[in-house]
């Protein structure tokens, strides 16, 4: 084939391929389309409507659903509890899951250890739940019992119906139950250090704690960006063990905007309500993810 | 060739998408007539193959074929939701009084009247008929229900020379007799009387047997027509009552007590009182047998002496307007035949202790089997009080409701409750709150 067969061919093959690459995506195109565009959108447009469960039809009310949010006077609370869920809990099991990988980094530690310390996260959310109600009763919990015996508590009292300390257990629970995957991250992460930084650091005089926050730190920074990023979004809006350990209480102390959401749904049954709601929440988890990044990014830049 | 294969492959995998999302089975005529679908909310193992067998039973009798599927009672009204959504309702549900309501406010639900002519309206038990009544008729039939007591540990009401309470000053009084401190360390190993506020659905349980008992209801019985609010002087001192209970007389814990904490603390001999519906016998029984002779019950008194009306419960058959008139014929006969004496005395027998059946004459099997055999004071306490008293399940003192739906779906009883025991808010507040909140969903349900 000379020169100027070739040539004339090229753009028909690349059409060709390009016609192929799009059929392969396709099936996933519409799977995003179906599964996550089409109710993200039909989501928000509920969310300007006085739809409910108990009915088929609905209206539209404009921001009445916003105003309504806006003006529940429990609303700040929940938005705190949120946060503060959200916050400890993300923050906790980045530095356990950091602390156990730099362990389980060193020589000499099997993957019989790295397999028991991912037990955590295989275990049901229910399981969990239950295992805490049971340790944390009054009557019989053994928790509840040091803290009586130490005087920190009643007798016959429970963290549980605390609620300050209903909301430290349920943190305390998700740390122990999230800290495995920021592990595994952190581990894979650590592994890709080049160790002649440490041995140049070594040579140089710097001790475990100085090669830690010169070298070990500043290489996990990328990763520690999408951990946060990833267990924000997950932590806060995850539903089943404040709802399973604690219900919202007591007296709404552990209520988050996920419950919020849950109770509108399927509690007092205003899907128009509730889906304001989740997309307040969204939106909110969105605006934090952007802000983070840029702010991190633009002081890399600024380096 | 290749490339036309590749082409091939991907378009059958998204022609295969495409089927498997939506394809509609055909189910010829015939068939769907003959096959029953039953949900039921009862998946405890003992009352589910009772229900099993006589499903089974009824449709060999007929020659059809059914189909019951289990659904716990915590997936009932997201399940319920989805199927009346897609059309996919069963022929005929047994559920709690609440999601009876539901159904009948999603129109999808017959009334049974020509039903319980047929099996005999006078042997129904009254209160049962009523509380699925709506529109001058009936909509399901009552399978079996429940009744608060408060259970007692009688060896302690004789050890401490205590009466049955007769009002609430007198029950307020035993219930402090009754913290008792066995080892003289201080504190208190025994509390007179549990109040658990775990905001999902019991605390508004609690909280509604203290309600009726003082003339507190959510709508008239007479006229349906919202009457918490003009009541929240009463509501108030029913809420005061329980705060002040809960601080003086039951464990600090309670608060967040479910239904597992509050029973196994009267069957292990760690609180002296409790409402119950009657499952902690059966709790007893199986975890601290000596304790069961110990055991009593008594009506909780009215606030100044008279009861006006009791905290209850119960399950009910209801059949779907789904179907072929012919088909609707047939779920009718196919409930029919579930009711007679025997079968509603086995279906309340599989229940924990105290499910009452809805027949008088299965009440009389019911009485006489062995396994009740130890407890007719209790029989005979209980039975008295739902028929000489008024007995209703939260939210349908007027008959079906939907806002009874609401009531046990939803948190705010517990949370403003929890809040008033914590002292966080007073109880006008809270009673305001709780006012506010079912004004609102009843705005929702009209």
């Amino acid at each position: 084939m000379d020169h100027m067969q070739r040539t004339r061919q090229k753009p028909r093959y690349h059409a060709q391929r390009q016609t192929l690459g799009i059929i392969f995506i396709i099936p996933i195109v519409l799977f995003l389309l179906i599964f996550i565009v089409y109710p993200v959108l039909y989501n928000i447009i509920l969310s300007f409507t006085d739809a409910k469960l108990l009915s088929r039809q609905f209206s539209w009310v404009g921001f009445k659903n916003y105003q309504k949010i806006f003006t529940n006077m429990r609303f700040p609370t929940y938005v705190k509890n949120t946060i503060v869920w959200t916050v400890a809990s993300v923050a906790g099991q980045l530095l356990l899951g950091l602390s156990i990988a730099l362990m389980i980094n060193r020589k000499g530690s099997g993957t019989g250890l790295r397999s028991f310390l991912l037990i955590p996260y295989v275990v049901p959310a229910v399981a969990i739940a239950l295992v805490t109600k049971w340790i944390m009763n009054g009557d019989y919990g053994i928790i509840s019992w040091w803290f009586q015996n130490l005087g920190m508590m009643a007798h016959r009292q429970s963290p549980l119906a605390i609620p300050g300390s209903a909301m430290a257990t349920l943190v305390i629970v998700n740390v122990w139950r999230s800290y495995p995957f920021p592990m595994l991250i952190y581990w894979a992460a650590l592994k890709s250090i080049d160790k002649e930084l440490y041995e140049a650091a070594s040579v140089d005089g710097a001790g475990a704690i100085q090669s830690f926050f010169a070298i070990t730190l500043p290489h996990l920074k990328d990763t520690t960006i999408v951990l946060i990023v990833l267990r924000i979004v997950w932590t806060a809006t995850y539903f089943d063990l404040p709802w399973l350990i604690t219900g919202g209480g007591p007296a709404g102390s552990t209520t988050h905007l996920p419950i919020m959401i849950y109770q509108a749904s399927f509690g007092t049954f205003q899907t128009g309500y509730a889906s304001g709601l989740s997309v307040l929440l969204g939106l909110s988890l969105f605006l934090c993810v952007v802000f983070y990044v840029r702010k991190t990014i633009a002081s890399d830049t600024h380096k | 060739m290749k490339k036309l294969s590749v082409i091939l492959m991907i378009l059958i995998m998204m022609g295969t998408m495409v089927f498997a999302a939506g394809s509609k089975e055909e189910t010829p005529a015939a068939a769907a007539d003959e096959k029953i679908v039953i949900w039921t909310n009862l998946t405890a193992d003992a009352q589910a193959k009772v229900l099993r067998k006589q499903f089974t039973e009824v449709a060999e009798e007929m020659g059809v074929e059914v189909e019951m599927v289990t659904i716990s009672f915590n997936d009932m009204y997201t399940k319920l939701a989805t199927a009346v959504e897609s059309g996919n309702v069963p022929d005929i549900m047994h559920t709690n009084f609440a999601g009876t309501a539901y159904l009948y406010a999603q129109d999808i639900i017959i009334d049974m009247d020509d039903v319980i002519n047929d099996i005999g309206k006078d042997d129904f038990i009254a209160s049962y008929l009523h509380v699925l009544n709506a529109e001058g008729k009936t909509w399901g039939i009552p399978d079996w229900a429940l009744h608060t007591s408060v259970w007692y540990r009688k060896d302690l009401f004789e050890k401490y020379n205590i009466s049955i309470p007769k009002n609430w000053a007198e029950f307020k009084a035993a219930a402090q007799k009754l913290n008792i401190d066995q080892d003289g360390d201080g504190n208190i190993d025994i509390y007179g009387f549990a109040v658990p506020l775990n905001a999902v659905q019991v605390a508004p349980q609690t909280y509604y047997e203290f309600l009726y008992s003082a003339g507190v209801t959510t709508f008239d019985p007479k006229t349906g027509k919202y009457t918490f609010g003009s009541q929240k002087k009463k509501a108030v001192e029913v809420t005061e009552y329980i705060a002040d209970l809960y601080r003086t007389v039951s464990p600090p814990s309670s608060i967040e007590w479910s239904w597992n904490e509050y029973r196994n603390a009267l069957v292990e001999g760690t609180v002296a009182m409790t409402l119950d519906m009657g499952a902690v016998i059966g709790l007893a029984q199986n975890n601290n047998p000596d304790m069961v002779e110990n055991l009593g019950c008594f009506d909780l008194p009215g606030q100044y002496g008279t009861k006006p009306a009791s905290f209850g419960s119960g399950y009910a058959f209801v059949v779907s307007n789904r179907g072929s008139a012919d088909k609707i014929a047939t779920k009718k006969e196919f409930i029919n035949r579930l009711y007679t004496s025997e079968r509603a005395a086995e279906r309340a027998l599989s229940r924990p202790m105290f499910a009452f059946p809805s027949l008088y004459s299965a009440l009389e099997i019911y009485r006489q089997a062995p396994t009740v055999a130890l407890f007719q004071e209790q029989i005979a306490t209980i039975t008295d009080a739902f028929e000489h008293s008024n007995w209703y399940w939260y939210g349908m003192e007027h008959g079906l409701s939907q806002m009874s739906s609401q009531i046990e779906a939803t948190t705010f009883f517990g949370e403003a409750l929890q809040s008033v025991v914590l002292g966080m808010e007073t109880p006008q507040k809270a009673v305001d709150y709780i006012d506010q909140m079912l004004q609102e969903q009843i705005s929702i349900i009209e």
